[in-house]
């Protein structure tokens, strides 16, 4: 994918991390994967899945006895691909016949500061007020639920602005494309 | 006193009201026009610490339009003494058994009604906060829903509503059992429902410092000088940069100001009190407004020496 650096400003955002979920396609014996793997641990009581977390790249993964997978903690995507693979290795050396289906990427985090304090109240009185919540009593910074595409961005005082929601990594370049003017508008 | 056609004089006159004897008297050629006119005002007055016991009130309270039928039906009331007690008690029975579809809505109004009385708020506002809550009931989805915190969160959202904020704390203190974060939650999700009703009309500006001033400084027993010059210094730091909640800064702009007053200053727990904001906290923000406290405090109020003896964080 060409890295598009075509935002004025010259900042990208950077991920932080990436969700994804993958299928092994076989019921697994959770009970047998806690005793037999170093790196995991299981209370049922408390969750009904496996966590297990490997060193590199560093990444946690849920393991459910369906042989559903969701793999957390990648900083890109083919980190969050590969740790995925990894995991679905140590389930089949484990015994199990673990299959690669249907990988996909969920959640994409990403931050970036824009260097400049913005005007919260000053944004949330506007003609984006639709898209934003700001209860400085509940939360500091401004929830900016952008409709296209899809996803939501936490902007905060200090400039610093998250986004989250995002499936492809365009989605989160678009997003901040679209909202850098915006803030710039309401710098301090 | 009004005009009407008088049947004598064949034409428009100026027409008397007589209340006493409630007759519409024609006032050139004396003709009653209409007599035995029925009185709707209240036959009796009501005070708040008379006892319901001998009430000679009887008609019941006013129209409300949220409850399906207007609430005009009756209601079998148990007696109070030990009389009849079979018959009157199963008729009590019978009677709750059942068809209302009210019961919840009428439920709910009288927590909202109490909720609002301890906070000492306006009949609008617990009008207002009825209404939000049967549009949200309206929408069936809210079912598992923690009721404590909807009926608070309505009550939050009235206040901000009407541009008499109330922070999430007071309404906590007297909502029994939510919590701030529970209140919040549910006040997003009614934002969200309204807003999926009638297609985004919810209007809610942010909070500010100075709507809660006055309350504040009136529960601390502030003079009327501290109150202005602390509104005034309220205005002036939103101008500067304090990463800080708006309640924290007027509690912390509160503290500067008592302190700077000569009278008898309340102590950073008595500030903590009236505001809700830990006392830890009004010093952070006290360190955070030190700086620029010279361009906050109005100089009708205080000089600068007396800016210099104020305590260093």
């Amino acid at each position: 994918m060409a890295a598009r650096r075509n935002n004025p400003s010259g900042i990208v955002p950077t991920i932080q991390n990436i969700v994804s979920t993958v299928d092994l396609d076989c019921v697994l014996d959770l009970n047998h994967i806690a005793l037999h793997s170093r790196n995991s641990e299981f209370f049922p009581k408390r969750f009904s899945a496996v966590i297990m977390r490997i060193k590199d790249p560093k990444t946690t993964a849920l393991i459910f006895a369906s042989g559903k997978m969701v793999c957390t903690g990648a900083k890109t995507e083919a980190q969050s691909k590969l740790a995925a693979r990894k995991f679905a290795r140590i389930i089949q050396k484990l015994g199990f016949p673990a299959k690669f289906r249907d990988f996909r990427i969920q959640n994409i985090v990403a931050s970036c500061d824009v260097q400049f304090t913005i005007r919260l109240e000053k944004f949330a009185c506007t003609s984006h007020g639709a898209f934003s919540t700001y209860e400085p009593e509940l939360f500091p910074g401004l929830i900016y639920r952008m409709k296209q595409p899809k996803l939501v961005l936490l902007i905060f005082v200090s400039g610093n602005v998250v986004i989250a929601g995002a499936k492809k990594r365009d989605d989160f370049y678009t997003a901040f494309d679209n909202i850098y003017p915006v803030l710039a508008e309401f710098k301090k | 006193m009004g005009d009407a056609f008088c049947s004598d004089c064949k034409r428009q006159t100026e027409v008397v009201f007589d209340h006493s004897a409630g007759d519409t008297v024609c006032s050139e050629c004396g003709l009653v026009l209409e007599s035995h006119s029925i009185d709707e005002t209240s036959e009796w007055r009501t005070f708040a610490n008379e006892s319901g016991d001998n009430d000679p009130v009887r008609v019941g309270g006013p129209t409300n339009p949220l409850l399906a039928d207007g609430g005009l039906s009756t209601v079998i009331a148990k007696p109070n003494g030990g009389s009849g007690e079979f018959l009157s008690s199963s008729l009590g029975r019978w009677q709750n058994r059942g068809s209302n579809p009210d019961r919840g809505l009428i439920l709910a109004f009288k927590t909202i009604a109490t909720m609002s009385d301890r906070l000492g708020l306006v009949a609008t506002i617990k009008d207002r906060a009825n209404e939000i809550y049967k549009r949200v009931e309206d929408q069936k989805s809210s079912r598992g829903r923690n009721q404590d915190a909807l009926l608070a969160a309505c009550l939050y959202i009235a206040c901000r509503q009407e541009d008499k904020p109330r922070t999430v704390k007071e309404i906590c203190s007297v909502a029994n059992g939510a919590t701030k974060k529970e209140i919040g939650r549910a006040k997003e999700y009614i934002v969200k429902q309204l807003g999926l009703e009638t297609g985004q009309s919810v209007e809610m500006g942010t909070i500010h410092a100075g709507d809660f001033m006055r309350r504040f400084c009136s529960n601390l027993g502030m003079n009327n000088q501290a109150v202005k010059a602390a509104q005034e210094a309220v205005q002036k730091s939103e101008e500067f940069d304090i990463r800080r909640s708006p309640i924290s800064i007027a509690a912390a702009v509160i503290y500067i100001i008592t302190q700077l007053s000569e009278e008898k200053k309340p102590s950073l727990k008595d500030i903590s009190g009236a505001t809700g904001v830990a006392e830890g906290t009004i010093r952070n923000s006290y360190k955070d407004l030190y700086p620029h406290v010279l361009k906050i405090i109005p100089s009708w109020f205080a000089k600068e020496e007396d800016l210099k003896n104020l305590c260093s964080p």
